[in-house]
């Protein structure tokens, strides 16, 4: 008797508990404006401010509590599944992805990996000075134009036409490049960043959006970047190059699945980063408009009123298990491909 | 791994710092909020002298404060109008940055734009609390971190007893934010109401006399709060990605062999799998450095220390800029430093690593 | 096995450290908390209000505020000053100094320090932008050559605050600061006039500057009765009563020169909560401006009823909600009501001050005797909000409200950020427009831009605490056309309330004066150009073993030199 279960059966629990958990989440936060909630979000009942959980009374009630600002939690935790689902993690994916490139590629090709002809400089002296709008534009631009044409064209006539290849070659930076530009976001004080910040408009979700990816990608990059020195030195990477692939197509499909590896710890916690930061602006009182609903921001409500518990119980639940479902989704993930990287490419 | 090298990238750290430094001093400056107007006071004050003074000495006394703190000059020796036509003007010397940099040159960080005190006198007090504690925290937090991962690691399942307990809690205390955590300490260890065991600041008003044993008792009594926080909240980053990674070196073929041999568990990810996995770690330590110098601004507000932290939060929101450019130069000399001692500690665990030029 | 008793050692030994403090004797130090640290004590530069405070225990000045009447007294003046006005421009205050009045080292006070400390206030290279601006209402000091402790001051203008505020400096002593008297070869009005930079000022300002007083008060001799011991940035000030003070003579000692403390200590905790924790722990004595949650919490509390004294007292700062009055949508006075009839006033007092505080239909505070308690209070009332609407031209047309040429009626909310109190109301404004189908974009704006947008026109409805006081009824400052540039926020102008105000100042007896206010009140009611909200209440907590706190509405809310601290005998509780 073989019965043919669907693959999906056989995942162990754990595993079935992290991935319905994320579902829910993903479905409250698109189906937020429909569901039938008691009370909307960001709307303050003036008559129950910092209340605690009612599970029986007149009237609807509060499940879950309001903040000190009279907000409902359940409310704010569901909308806050939305802002979570179009804030926080893209921002978290696409600062991992690209973190993991950028880390990568300056890994892979260091300093003196990557040759460029001389006749970039001109071009991008122009470029700049046009941009710029620095005196007499039109004519400089042009006259750095035309140098950088000759020198091509020099370079061309002289590897069609003489034996000596061209040895003269500018090597692009690419480590100090991408390890300067992690490192000078990285070492800027965030509260820095933030109150230079402050001093505008508050930020829309899409500047948000900006903001956590610039803050967030470092870290990731220069976790790539080591597993890259150390996956560069591998035997394999040797093989390939002798073998004759181009130094691209080793980078992406060999030497960075591997790099890539202390992401899938690294990713979920990045999550969490993000949202630790979301509630440390709304702690510090800027940043958010106070009008977008967002677990980090019911967090930063705490100091206002200490003792209110289910201001951490709600979202603080609700953020560990979400926690918790993307590692577990991660090892999950991770355990699949280690199998079937065991055999080389 | 030369000596010249580890000169060259101390240069290069000095430079990238100070530009680090120029590009905040060149925002700060032309961001639209000028800091006088704590000095002024509010003009809509009933009763007081504040609201008796005509628009004209408003304006006057503004101009004074500008031109005492140095703002009047233009920002840098290049500036370019705003609107159309397009123009840069050359300022030559007599301009903000140029006598910022001036100054610094000589070992002058500036003077407060809220008090005139020196810079240096400020940082100077608030560094010598902040580094000690956090050198602590680190070390205890970097001792404890490996302890952990290397018991997590040895796991031979995912979900075996108290090594699930533990990553749960570790994921549970990552996903809460540190002024969570150090209130939920404060609440629950110096509440007259649950358990009155710890003092409430981070510093008591009158200590016992110098060097005793009651003196050392007093200070670390109103540490163990601040310190407690801070270690739980670096503990997370540093020990799952640490035991992720053991657990991966532990699936290689040298701790099969190793295992073979008859070394116990403990032996195999101590002495063998951990020198392998050391990466991430160095990663996240060397990360840490420059918040010894920076401080954490939640612990020091909630603990009432007198650290960097809270310094540089309360000159950021009073726009008090030589302070802050001054902070800053100091954290990325700080992340600076950090990277390069990453890069050595590379090269020592792993020489394969050779370092980039 | 062998670290066992020494781990246990150490055990004991950190845990008798973590023990609070026994309950405090009579000649305890007086612990007061700060939420920030005062920065400088420099006399010139006044940062913010613990500055202010601090500078009042180390010097005195002519008259200072009696926290128990809620007026001027006398201080180093022997009486409130006897006013003149000259013509119609000039106003003169006669001023005595008291002949006790000395500094420590000896030398009598006089009118030539009075003199000294007037010019350094406006002394170049100095950091006293903000405290030149207070006082450039002072035109000229003439000494009296017959009495060298007699004075007048030549005031520009007729202010009726004149007489209150012309004494409200410390005085500096000109023989310590400035041993050569090189400022009496200038006057008053040419250093008021322009910045002169002659050898002999910056001389005297690079002198003031290397003497750092902000940071070494004990440098100079000041008048006042306490020295500062010990100051740790960022964590604690201490301050040391003087043993031979010239005030302790004074019979019968006046209320404003009286320092009981032999120790006064100020304790830096920013955060809210752990305050809260250090004064149940009896680390902290005296705990000022409590948030109303806080309050309530520890009323309710057994134990800290046992140990703490509540006090509460209404003050002077009102919660408003301001309309820019330059806006096209906002010009004339019918919309402006009809947006101040979706504010919620009683409902904001219940949910953000638990009810305390007092709802008000003007500028005046109910228990002012000039209130007109014959306009009803402003409530929410949306149904009345439409029909104004609709009076003013306004039709519900697509979704939004339109007027006919083209104007959409969409406003912005602006408030300081990090203000818990601020963003309930923008919010509950914001729910009650949204209602009406008028959109609100709330921006919560940080505290040094805010003014500058303010200024600039930039808002459309703003949320903000006007600091008031209960000497005289000067609403100029916010409502004049005069002040447009300056505390008119909105912009507004008219010209019946412009004469209002002005008579309102010039008003002489009582009975015009109320008759004035009332018509004031009714006038601001009818034009709208800002809704009031409430009073806020002022709440202090401390040990119950002190008395005497004199807490009030007016800043800082309670008087440290007059506490009087009975040791571990029980004080009579008060409410």
């Amino acid at each position: 008797m073989s019965v043919r279960w669907p693959a999906w059966f056989f995942v162990k629990l754990p595993h079935q508990l992290a991935l319905g958990w994320l579902a829910l989440v993903v479905l409250a936060g698109l189906a937020s404006p429909m569901l039938p909630l008691p009370y909307p979000p960001a709307t303050p009942d003036l008559l129950h401010i910092a209340a605690p959980p009612a599970w029986s009374g007149p009237g609807p009630l509060h499940y879950l509590g309001t903040d000190p600002t009279g907000r409902d939690v359940l409310a704010e935790l569901v909308f806050g599944a939305r802002q979570l689902l179009l804030l926080s993690l893209p921002a978290a994916a696409a600062a991992t992805l690209l973190g993991a490139l950028a880390g990568g590629a300056a890994g892979f090709w260091g300093n003196r990996g990557l040759a460029i002809s001389w006749a970039a400089v001109p071009a991008t002296i122009a470029a700049a000075w046009w941009v710029a709008e620095l005196p007499q534009r039109l004519t400089s631009a042009l006259i750095l134009l035309i140098i950088s044409i000759l020198l091509l064209a020099s370079k061309y006539l002289s590897l069609r036409y003489s034996r000596r290849s061209g040895n003269a070659t500018l090597f692009f930076p690419l480590d100090s490049l991408v390890l300067g530009s992690a490192t000078l976001l990285s070492a800027v004080p965030r509260l820095v960043l933030v109150v230079a910040l402050a001093a505008g408009p508050p930020l829309g979700t899409g500047g948000l959006l900006v903001l956590l990816l610039l803050v967030a990608w470092p870290d990731a990059a220069r976790l790539v970047r080591a597993q890259m020195l150390r996956v560069r030195a591998q035997p394999f990477v040797e093989a390939a190059r002798a073998v004759g692939l181009p130094a691209g197509r080793i980078w992406w499909r060999h030497a960075l699945p591997h790099a890539c590896r202390p992401l899938w710890a690294f990713a979920p916690l990045s999550v969490a980063g993000l949202i630790g930061l979301e509630s440390t602006l709304a702690f510090l009182g800027i940043g958010l408009l106070p009008t977008t609903s967002s677990w980090g921001r019911l967090l930063g409500t705490l100091p206002q009123e200490p003792t209110a518990w289910w201001l951490v119980a709600g979202p603080g639940l609700a953020l560990l298990f979400t926690l918790l479902a993307l590692q577990r989704l991660a090892y999950w993930l991770s355990a699949n491909q280690h199998s079937q990287l065991v055999l080389p490419k | 791994m030369s000596f010249w090298w580890v000169f060259a990238r101390l240069g290069r750290a000095l430079l990238a710092a100070w530009g680090i430094a120029s590009a905040i001093f060149l925002t700060v400056h032309l961001l639209p909020a000028a800091p006088d107007e704590f000095t002024l006071g509010d003009p809509s004050e009933l009763g007081s002298a504040v609201s008796l003074r005509t628009s004209a000495s408003r304006q006057a006394a503004r101009q004074a404060l500008r031109h005492r703190l140095g703002l009047d000059e233009p920002v840098f020796y290049l500036t370019r109008t705003a609107g159309r036509p397009v123009r840069w003007q050359w300022h030559g010397r007599h301009n903000q940055y140029h006598h910022w940099l001036s100054l610094l040159l000589r070992g002058n960080l500036g003077y407060s734009y809220r008090t005139g005190q020196p810079v240096a006198a400020l940082l100077g007090p608030a560094l010598a609390y902040s580094i000690p504690l956090m050198v602590l925290a680190a070390a205890l937090a970097t001792g404890l971190a490996i302890w952990l991962a290397l018991g997590l690691a040895n796991a031979s399942g995912a979900l075996t007893g108290w090594q699930a307990v533990a990553r749960t809690l570790l994921t549970g205390i990552q996903a809460l934010p540190l002024f969570s955590l150090s209130l939920a300490l404060l609440l629950l260890l110096a509440n007259p109401d649950l358990l009155n065991l710890l003092p409430a600041d981070g510093m008591s008003t009158d200590y016992p006399p110098l060097g005793g044993v009651a003196w050392l008792a007093s200070y670390g009594a109103h540490l163990v709060l601040p310190l407690l926080s801070l270690v739980l909240a670096v503990l997370p980053e540093l020990t799952l990605p640490l035991e992720a990674t053991l657990r991966q070196e532990l699936r290689a073929d040298y701790a099969s062999t190793a295992r073979s041999k008859g070394l116990t568990s403990w032996q195999v990810a101590y002495r063998h799998a951990l020198p392998n996995a050391l990466l991430p770690l160095l990663t996240s330590f060397t990360g840490l450095l420059p918040t010894m110098v920076a401080g954490t601004v939640v612990v020091e507000v909630l603990f009432a220390l007198p650290g960097t932290g809270r310094l540089l939060a309360e000159a950021a929101a009073t726009h008090d800029y030589p302070l802050v450019i001054a902070s800053v130069l100091l954290t990325s000399i700080a992340r600076m430093l950090a990277l390069l001692l990453a890069d050595v500690l590379y090269f020592w665990t792993d020489p394969r690593l050779r370092p980039s030029l | 096995m062998r670290y066992l008793w020494l781990g246990n050692y150490l055990l004991a030994l950190l845990l008798s450290a973590c023990t609070p403090p026994a309950n405090r004797q009579v000649g305890d130090p007086i612990r007061i908390r700060w939420a920030r640290d005062p920065e400088t004590l420099d006399p010139l530069a006044q940062p913010n209000q613990n500055t202010v405070e601090a500078i009042n225990l180390l010097h005195a000045g002519l008259l200072q505020l009696n926290f128990q009447t809620s007026e001027y007294a006398p201080a180093l003046a022997e009486a409130l000053p006897t006013v003149q006005l000259l013509g119609d421009s000039l106003t003169q205050l006669d001023y005595h100094l008291r002949a006790a009045a000395t500094w420590d080292d000896g030398r009598p006070v006089l009118a030539t320090d009075v003199d000294f400390t007037l010019k350094l206030l406006n002394c170049p290279g100095l950091p006293n932008e903000g405290v030149r601006s207070q006082f450039s209402f002072i035109q000229q000091l003439q000494l009296d050559p017959t009495d060298p402790r007699h004075f007048k001051l030549m005031c520009r203008g007729q202010a009726p605050e004149y007489p209150w505020v012309s004494g409200d400096f410390p005085i500096l002593s000109e023989a310590s600061l400035d041993s050569t008297h090189s400022l009496r070869q200038f006057s008053l009005a040419s250093l008021q006039r322009a910045a002169q930079t002659t050898p002999a000022l910056l001389a005297l300002a690079k002198h003031y500057q290397a003497l750092s007083q902000g940071y070494y008060p004990n440098r100079l001799p000041g008048c006042g009765p306490y020295r500062l011991a010990d100051w740790q940035p960022n964590h604690s000030l201490t301050f040391e009563r003087k043993a031979t003070w010239w005030a302790d003579q004074l019979r019968p000692a006046p209320l404003v020169l009286q320092a009981h403390p032999k120790i006064i200590k100020y304790i830096i905790l920013p955060d809210d909560g752990a305050a809260v924790l250090a004064l149940r722990r009896h680390e902290l004595d005296v705990y000022p401006s409590m948030q109303a949650r806080d309050f309530q919490r520890l009323k309710a509390s057994p134990l800290a009823q046992r140990e703490l004294a509540f006090y509460s007292s209404p003050s002077y700062d009102l919660l408003y909600a301001g309309f820019n009055t330059q806006c096209p949508a906002l010009r004339d006075k019918l919309t402006r009501q009809a947006l101040g009839c979706l504010f919620d006033p009683a409902g904001l007092l219940a949910g953000t001050q638990l009810g305390q505080g007092q709802r008000t239909v003007g500028l005046l505070p109910p228990s002012s005797p000039f209130y007109n308690d014959s306009l009803p209070l402003p409530t929410y009332a949306p149904a009345q909000a439409v029909q104004l609407l609709r009076q003013a031209g306004w039709q519900f047309v697509a979704g939004g409200w339109r007027r006919s040429p083209a104007q959409r009626l969409a406003l912005s909310v602006r408030y300081r950020t990090n203000e818990e109190t601020f963003e309930t109301v923008a919010l509950q404004f914001r729910a009650a427009a949204a209602k009406l189908g008028i959109p609100v974009e709330l921006r919560p704006t940080e505290a040094t831009t805010l003014n500058h947008t303010l200024h600039a026109g930039d808002f459309d409805v703003f949320v903000r605490i006007l600091k008031g006081s209960p000497l005289g009824f000067n609403f100029e400052p916010v409502l004049h056309s005069r002040a447009v540039q300056e505390g008119n926020f909105g912009g507004f102008s008219s010209p019946t309330t412009d004469h209002l105000l002005e008579a309102i100042v010039t008003a002489s007896t009582a009975a015009r004066k109320r008759q004035l206010l009332r018509k004031f009140q009714v006038q601001l009611r009818e034009e709208s150009p800002l809704l009031p909200l409430f009073f806020m209440p002022y709440r202090l907590a401390a040990d119950r073993h002190l008395s005497h706190l004199l807490p009030s509405g007016l800043k800082p809310g309670y008087s440290a030199a007059a506490i009087i601290s009975s040791g571990s005998l029980p004080a009579a509780a008060r409410k």
